[in-house]
């Protein structure tokens, strides 16, 4: 009996123009996005490459410049020495075998290697910088940059999976079940159904079925379709893990409306009002809930502005300024150039720089720390009030396991600020040391490698937002089997 | 007859009781969103003000300097909020709101407001704005969908007509009542927002309040009858008010969260623009090369040889400007033309892009309106591109203030030894350079901007109407 009903449902389904129009709908959204998300993928990736391009070629000169001298000195039977700082090119040690230079002038990029999920949820990774400038200076210099983006599109936002799938599958999905009991009614062929030798619940499940079948199908099929046309590292088992907790998320999300369409339908009122209510919450949890709990979090904890951040950083810098000794030194410490070839002070002024940087990072990184912790408390309001709807639950969900998450870039900074001391205590100490720099040494020169988070920390991040769904969804599937003992089959 | 039927329909709706939820829960929004916009206005307000005053000052006592150091020194720009940016806040968040302005550099505003917030920001702000684009259209649509097809599903549309009544006052008298109800709940809203602008509207930049108001109302009222006509046109068209109400969610949909992305995406992909990275490193080289290819070294060898010939001297200690000061001007100017080249094309691919979302609004209504609505506002994209200018200006001016007084001052220093080789300068010397001003673009010109859209807007009105008459005027009298 079950059979019969499921391949009628299906055939029936299968005959609904609508449904494949919207079938067809989800189908090209799900292409574009996938489409979109790997360019946007692609050129975060190219600018990262270009930047580190830029300064490696700078270094690679430097280098070649060292090599010549090296040269010169083992021909002429000389000592190879240390330059002063001097950018007029001339005769003597090359600008390249001062540790200082090379260290300030020239940046390190530290990247965060996208995961293979990348493309499919864009999350915050377009106004974040997925690529970081180490250079000696300051903890904040590194992190002043942002990504180039039109701000209009940053607004409207990524056209990517993630807003598929908590958009417009969940319409998908309530286009197929709102009239799930109702319409039979309407057409009075439930009565007639139920004379025959099956109940109300066998016919719902076999209903039931036939549509989470196409749900799955649906669900399954395109993403692994989009994952194979962008995603990236398929030859690991971590880009299959995040995968699979994706489409876990995703069924679970789908599940959520699915048993919503069944639940409203279980309480027997007409199509058109299953329809207009089903409409009515997927704008209320979609669209005004969200917008609502970024309005209470941002007005709660307001993260403190940057304008006062920068403010406070410059009153630092004046004040470091002010006790550096003679404004001739802090004259050539911003202009190295001008000073006079063979000025022994020169190397000093380098000095003071960098006791001036210092002293700003002292000042301003307990600033930052209090900046941290006020975003910090943001998220942890949204990280709690994301009960209130599966979209957020979803989007933050989704973001985790694409690796585009808010966590995993401050993991991101915590491991690119450590990297950035040691690229300024690696030329610092040689600098203060006296000590050239030969041309071999460029090869010891800290090198940033990114130290992925272990997988059991995401899943832990994860676990908030996927119980969350979880619960929400056993909730609202458990209901309607309540609610059928009362159903009322023939229309009044 | 009209008036009647107004009435009739205004009635109905009215003591509909799910008009009530909708209502409460529209009048609950608006006023939550306008209050919240309100605070966050005048908190960001003041939070700028004092902090442009703030550097404004630390430039003046940033101790006694060598001039050019305190062009390094520099100061910030911190952008001002439009005129009506509590009900718009446009892209206030996701575009910087600082710029820095130093010696050398030409640097791409900084501090966005959305990095710092949680990825549910990403959902949209709730505003004034985002509430009449999105969700009154919703509303429009659950008040009218039936207003034909209910009537013919109840059989009353056939009586209506055997009683002469001609089918255009029926679509006028029905547009009216409805209108009539959406504006109910709409208006006491906007008295409110009209209070919140009262209390800020003093303080704000831009101008031209009044004429702001009333051209934005006028937009929204324009996009409120376009969807007021199609739901009408739908609802005569439609064989069932079922499917009445499906098409025009779907087109809701479709124009209130697909269009926006879609446009957004397709214009990148028309013109697309680079990433930091590769802007950084293009425009880098570019510097070192030179603009026409002649690195700036040998361009500033030349400008020597120049002012050699023209004071007649052959030695850098006989010049009577303070070479080292000229020097800085050279290389600063010859990166004029570089700055110039590739921050413009990323500020004219940004506008192309929007133009190019703008123009896909014949798809979709929402894209004119929000491209109105920003720009009357004063959080578009043409003002923010205006200030970037602006701080540009800006940087060239006291860069060039700083290096013509150390040229003249330090004339005598060409060439002395080092211990004496510099001069320092007081804060009466940085206060030649007049503090930043931000003068945002005139009303005439931001309404020019917006003719097109205005123009568009005003097509889809054109078009609701007709095609509302048009359906109306073949509406069956009978479900079939």
């Amino acid at each position: 009996m079950y059979r019969l009903i499921i391949s009628h449902e299906t055939r029936s389904l299968a005959r609904t123009g609508a449904l494949w129009a919207i079938l067809a709908l989800l189908v090209f959204a799900i292409g574009f996005a996938a489409f979109a998300g790997g360019r946007a993928i692609a050129r975060q990736a190219k600018g990262a490459a270009d930047a580190v391009a830029f300064e490696n070629g700078e270094r690679a000169k430097m280098r070649q410049d060292t090599e010549a001298y090296a040269a010169e000195v083992a021909a002429s039977g000389g000592t190879y020495e240390f330059a002063t700082v001097n950018h007029v090119p001339g005769r003597g040690p090359p600008q390249g075998t001062n540790a200082g230079v090379v260290g300030a002038e020239t940046a390190a990029y530290v990247a965060l290697p996208p995961t293979g999920l990348a493309a499919l949820s864009i999350g915050q990774s377009d106004v974040q910088l997925n690529y970081l400038p180490a250079s000696m200076g300051t903890t904040l210099d590194m992190i002043k940059n942002l990504e180039t983006e039109n701000p209009v599109n940053l607004q409207t936002g990524p056209f990517d999976i993630a807003f598929v799938v908590i958009f417009l599958l969940p319409i998908f999905i309530l286009a197929m079940t709102y009239d799930l009991l109702s319409s039979e009614k309407e057409r009075g062929t439930l009565a007639m159904i139920l004379a025959h030798p099956v109940s109300l619940r066998e016919l719902m499940a076999s209903k039931i079925v036939a549509r989470a079948a196409v749900i799955l199908a649906v669900v399954v099929g395109f993403g692994l379709l989009a994952l194979l046309s962008v995603g990236t590292q398929l030859d690991q088992t971590e880009t299959w893990v995040r995968f699979a907790l994706w489409i876990v998320a995703t069924l679970l999300y789908s599940l959520f409306w699915f048993s919503l369409a069944v639940l409203v339908n279980v309480y027997g009122r007409s199509s058109a009002t299953n329809g207009t209510i089903l409409a009515g919450i997927w704008l209320i949890l979609v669209v005004v809930v969200p917008t609502l709990v970024s309005l209470v979090a941002t007005t709660l904890y307001p993260a403190p502005s940057r304008m006062d951040l920068i403010v406070a950083a410059r009153e630092a810098q004046t004040a470091g300024e002010k006790n550096m000794g003679s404004a001739l030194d802090r004259f050539y410490s911003e202009h190295m150039d001008q000073v006079p070839t063979g000025d022994q002070r020169a190397m000093d002024f380098l000095t003071l720089a960098q006791a001036n940087a210092a002293n700003i990072e002292k000042a301003l990184l307990p600033l930052y720390e209090q900046f941290r912790e006020q975003s910090l408390h943001q998220e942890g309001l949204v990280q709690r009030f994301q009960y209130l709807s599966p979209a957020i639950m979803m989007q933050l969900a989704l973001n985790e396991i694409s690796g585009t998450s808010t966590a995993r870039y401050q993991d991101f900074l915590d491991q690119a600020f450590r990297f950035r001391s040691q690229w300024n205590d690696f030329f610092a100490s040689r600098f203060l040391k006296r000590e050239p720099l030969r041309p071999e040494d460029y090869d010891q020169f800290p090198t940033f490698s990114y130290v992925p988070e272990p997988l059991t920390t995401v899943l832990g991040r994860l676990a908030t937002s996927l119980a969350g769904l979880l619960l929400v969804c056993a909730g609202v599937t458990l209901l309607p089997f309540v609610g059928l003992r009362r159903y009322q089959v023939a229309a009044r | 007859m009209i008036a009647t039927i107004a009435r009739k329909e205004f009635l109905e709706i009215v003591r509909d009781g799910r008009f009530k939820w909708t209502a409460a829960l529209m009048v609950l929004l608006l006023v939550t969103s306008l209050l919240a916009g309100w605070q966050r206005f005048n908190s960001y307000s003041q939070i700028q003000a004092t902090a442009q005053g703030s550097t404004n000052t630390q430039w003046l006592k940033q101790g006694d300097k060598n001039p050019h150091s305190a062009a390094h020194y520099g100061n910030y720009a911190f952008k001002p909020l439009g005129p009506l940016a509590f009900f718009d806040s446009g892209i206030v968040n996701y575009a910087g709101t600082a710029v820095f302005m130093e010696a050398h550099k030409q640097n791409f505003p900084i501090a966005r407001p959305a990095t710092d917030t949680s990825a549910v920001a990403r959902f949209g702000e709730l505003n004034g704005a985002m509430i009449l684009q999105v969700l009154l259209p919703l509303l429009i649509i659950f008040l009218g969908f039936t207003a034909f097809s209910g009537e013919r599903e109840t059989g009353t549309l056939r009586q209506l007509m055997s009683m002469g009544v001609s089918r255009g006052s029926l679509l006028w008298g029905k547009a009216a009542g409805i209108a009539a109800a959406v504006l109910l709940v709409v208006l006491p809203c906007l008295a409110v927002g009209a209070l919140a602008l009262a209390a800020t509207g003093l303080q704000t930049v831009g101008g031209g309040i009044g004429t702001r108001v009333a051209l934005i109302g006028g937009a929204y009222l324009g996009y409120a009858a376009v969807f007021l006509f199609l739901t009408l046109a739908v609802s005569a068209w439609a064989k069932t008010a079922r499917a009445a109400l499906m098409a025009l969610v779907g087109f809701w949909a479709f124009t209130a969260f697909i269009m926006p992305k879609t446009a957004a995406e397709v214009s990148r992909l028309v013109e697309p623009s680079p990433a930091f990275g590769t802007f950084m490193a293009e425009m880098k080289e570019h510097q070192k090369r030179g603009i026409d290819g002649i690195s700036p070294r040998i361009r500033l060898a030349e400008y020597r040889g120049e002012l050699f010939r023209k004071y007649g001297v052959s030695r850098v200690q006989d010049l009577p400007v303070y070479w080292t000061a000229v020097s800085m001007q050279k290389l600063e100017e010859l990166d004029h033309p570089v700055f110039e080249q590739h921050y413009n094309a990323v500020r004219d691919e940004y506008a192309r892009q929007l133009r190019l979302q703008d123009r896909l609004g014949v798809l979709a209504p929402l894209l004119p309106l929000r491209s109105i609505s920003m720009t009357l506002a004063g959080t578009d994209l043409i003002q923010h591109n205006k200030f970037m200018a602006e701080t540009e200006v800006f940087r060239r001016n006291m860069v060039l203030k700083m290096n013509t007084y150390l040229s003249q001052a330090a004339a005598d220093l060409n060439g002395v030894n080092s211990a004496t080789n510099y001069m320092i300068a007081n804060e009466d010397v940085f206060a030649i350079v007049p503090p930043f001003r931000y003068e945002p673009p005139a009303l005439r010109d931001v309404i020019a901007s917006q003719a097109g859209n205005f123009t568009l807007l005003a097509g889809w009105l054109l078009a609701a109407i007709l095609l509302a008459l048009v359906a109306v005027k073949r509406m069956s009298l009978e479900r079939n």
